[in-house]
């Protein structure tokens, strides 16, 4: 397919909008994608500045700078925090919309269909964002459209479709964390947080060694609850774990719905516990308003209370 | 352009820790302050070997190296004017020790506030300088700008909660300053010098921290005032008092006018708000000191006083406050917040004074500013809202910055009280150290002869900070 010249026609209208970020920085605090790589290049601020740049003349497009554009989860919580009521991630679409169908395009985070797929429509259906279409006997994504959100990576048949740059947030990644964690002598349980619900503040200093207990749970951000596989509910429980915690938007305030199928999954291996004679109570779901650090905790608190008196999986 | 070696580079930090396209050099090239230069690579060192060796080659190559932590300068500290390396400290992340018997921690430079205050919360204790931006400003950045806070009226800022750091010298050596104990008595304190130098003098690569026990007691106290004279007269008694406020902060009227027009927190429309608060580990002593104040501010004239020990109370009563800076970003969609004049400090006596000339000042050159800070510590703040793609108002806002700091001198107040100089408050800060610029260059150039180290900051920056660099704004 051609590709058309690189314009600005959605960009041009945040214009004041990037003046009006002071760059204060605030915005990266609770970016998932910053504080995995911890390059400046990869906060919000950072892309402010590269669109800026570009719209000022002193930086041309790049697919390097639509590699970072693509690259966002939409958990909006930079938006949240922009201490200037920057709309940053609606800045990030309009940017998106620009460089969409250019030379430049790129995938970053977005959701990308192999050639497994059997075109069953799984993904179309429940994508929350209208991102995925059929056409032309293919399955289309677009990339303006998408959120990262991975609803649709869960739900193929044919686990064709991935998210090529995840971030430390798809399945292997995760899986590893909850084996490493649950060999420990005091491992017992993991607890998968949304990026919304849990507030997990910056995180980034390495602590020195400690000769207290080391906790008996891990929390892994996971972005979205609707991200959870079955499977990968069961994978602490498969590594000898003790429990399994959930934790995910209140009803309503998941911008993907993940909360909705975070709770059908639980529901579900609840379900499948009891038939196998195991307590369900070793999985469970939380509801976290955003911004609640406390109500989380104290979620945590009651849950690996239950989970201490269940014991072992084995016993 | 400096010429980078960058297979050299790779050869030390790894592949994976330098950075060199055009967009990465980019985004390097900016702070939270209004200037913008593009660096020529950056680099992300973890460990002080590594450091060594990059300063041993840049020195070498007289190639400038400009350390960062959080970027969250507002003056310009890290913006390479001169291009050549960034050094991207958030690597060296490690707590290394809490000692609580012998009341230090030892930290990296990439250790963000915030973390080592969470991570010494177990133990009862905290590090007080905190300024605002904790949340993501790194010790080593707080070291390199004498970072402080709401409670440096109580607790001090960086300076005096440093006690030994281990330095990189611009040749490569390393060098250890300072100790592990409280006191130390004379010779030059060198750790205390580089305290503030912006990274002009080394790259610190650990700091030996002291903290303080977290009080159990805190109480917050607000009074209204219909006249800034009055505010400013309840600020000179109080620190003149016999009390030891934690913290005492100046809400002026431009500044309650932001946070209404933005927000309905049902804010008084007065002339002024003085926020105080004491703290400590006995109530009865907490008590006193409330007491004192509140009876200082009603001697003069304050009304509406309120004050609170719960949390959730004093959350309410300083939301205003909290929310003063995205409120004055939000106050227009034409004008934007830029970071300039934006600290100074004066003598508690001048401190109404002060915000009243900074008022009539922005009136004069058709800006607007407001006038808010710790002034417990003597600390004003301000920001100038300007619509920052026209040229008039770039030459309004350097007439203004030039007029208040020359006010500033004229009562004996200083050029920044803990956001530093950079490149945009140096030509204020050229003038008031005027007599000891040539000491201050002597001093630069035995740390530092080839003149690597942030070159461009401080007595080196260019009398019109408007042309040092390009503006991070489009100017029509």
């Amino acid at each position: 397919m051609e590709k058309r010249p690189m314009e600005f026609n959605h960009l041009e209208k945040w214009k004041s909008t990037l003046d009006n970020c002071i760059r204060c920085g605030y915005c990266y605090e609770h970016c998932p994608l910053a504080k995995h790589t911890r390059w400046e290049s990869d906060t919000p601020r950072a892309k402010m500045s590269m669109l800026f740049g570009m719209l000022s003349g002193e930086l041309a497009p790049s697919s390097y700078i639509a590699e970072k554009l693509f690259s966002c989860f939409y958990c909006q919580r930079c938006t949240a925090a922009c201490s200037s009521g920057v709309p940053i991630t609606d800045v990030f679409t309009d940017a998106r919309a620009d460089f969409a169908g250019t030379e430049f395009e790129m995938p970053g985070t977005t959701s990308v269909t192999g050639k497994e797929c059997a075109a069953c429509l799984a993904c179309v259906r429940v994508c929350p964002h209208e991102a995925r279409s059929f056409q032309d006997g293919v399955i289309v994504t677009d990339r303006v459209k998408c959120q990262s959100c991975g609803i649709c990576v869960d739900t193929c048949p044919r686990q064709a479709i991935t998210i090529e740059t995840a971030y430390g947030t798809d399945r292997g990644f995760l899986d590893g964390e909850v084996a490493a964690f649950l060999e420990k002598e005091n491992g017992k349980a993991i607890v998968f947080g949304c990026n919304w619900s849990f507030y997990p503040d910056l995180q980034t200093a390495v602590a020195p060694p400690s000769n207290d207990d080391e906790p008996e749970y891990k929390i892994l951000i996971n972005l979205c609850g609707g991200r959870l596989q079955k499977t990968q509910l069961l994978e602490p429980l498969l590594n000898n774990g003790w429990g399994v915690l959930v934790a995910c938007c209140p009803d309503g305030d998941c911008e993907h719905d993940g909360n909705i199928k975070a709770k059908s999954h639980v529901n579900y291996l609840r379900s499948l516990l009891e038939t196998m004679d195991i307590d369900p109570d070793r999985i469970q779901l939380v509801q976290i308003a955003h911004g609640d650090k406390s109500g989380f905790q104290e979620a945590i608190d009651t849950f690996m209370e239950r989970i201490n008196a269940l014991g072992p999986l084995i016993q | 352009m400096a010429n980078i070696d960058l297979p050299r580079l790779k050869e030390i930090v790894g592949e994976e820790n330098v950075k060199s396209d055009p967009a990465d050099l980019y985004v390097y090239g900016s702070d939270s302050s209004v200037h913008h230069a593009s660096t020529d690579a950056v680099v992300r060192p973890k460990n002080t070997e590594q450091v060594q060796q990059i300063m041993r080659w840049a020195n070498e190559h007289r190639v400038p190296v400009i350390s960062r932590g959080g970027g969250s300068a507002m003056c310009g500290q890290t913006v390479p004017v001169q291009g050549g390396i960034t050094l991207d400290m958030k690597r060296m992340n490690r707590i290394l020790e809490i000692n609580p018997p012998d009341v230090y921690c030892r930290v990296e430079p990439g250790v963000v506030d915030d973390d080592l205050n969470s991570a010494l919360k177990p133990f009862g204790v905290f590090y007080p300088p905190t300024p605002a931006s904790s949340r993501i400003a790194t010790i080593g950045g707080e070291i390199g700008n004498n970072a402080s806070g709401v409670r440096s009226v109580k607790y001090g800022a960086t300076r005096d909660s440093v006690l030994g750091m281990k330095v990189v010298l611009a040749n490569g050596d390393l060098v250890t300053l300072g100790t592990r104990t409280r006191v130390e008595a004379t010779g030059y304190q060198l750790h205390k010098l580089i305290v503030g130098s912006e990274g002009t003098l080394g790259v610190v690569v650990e700091a030996t921290l002291g903290f303080v026990p977290i009080p159990k007691f805190r109480c917050l106290g607000m009074a209204n005032f219909d006249r800034l004279e009055d505010a400013g007269g309840a600020i000179a008694s109080i620190m003149a008092g016999g009390v030891s406020p934690s913290m005492l902060e100046l809400m002026d009227n431009v500044a309650i006018k932001a946070v209404n027009k933005t927000m309905d927190l049902g804010i008084p429309d007065v002339a002024a708000i003085l926020l105080y608060e004491a703290d400590g580990m006995g109530k009865e002593a907490v008590d006193h000191e409330i007491n004192l104040m509140k009876t200082l501010c009603e001697q003069h004239n304050g009304t509406g006083i309120k004050s609170s020990y719960d949390p959730k109370e004093r959350t309410k009563i300083f939301m205003g406050r909290k929310k003063l800076f995205p409120a004055l970003s939000k106050f227009s969609d034409t004008l934007s917040s830029t970071s300039l004049a934006d600290d100074m400090a004066v003598p508690y006596s001048k401190m109404a004074e002060t915000a009243a000339k900074i008022h009539e000042v922005a009136k004069r050159n058709n800006i607007i500013m407001t006038a808010y800070g710790h002034c417990g510590s003597g600390c004003m703040h301000t920001k100038i809202l300007m619509d920052p793609t026209r040229q008039d108002q770039w030459d309004s806002a350097r007439k203004a910055v030039d007029e208040i700091y020359e006010y500033v001198r004229s009562v004996h107040g200083t050029t920044s009280a803990e956001h530093g100089i950079g490149i945009s408050k140096a030509s204020a800060f050229q003038h008031e150290k005027a007599n000891s610029l040539t000491l201050m260059a002597n001093v630069k150039r035995a740390f530092d002869p080839n003149n690597i180290l942030n070159p461009g900051k401080l007595m080196q920056a260019p009398e019109n900070w408007v042309t040092a660099t390009d503006l991070r704004y489009m100017i029509d």
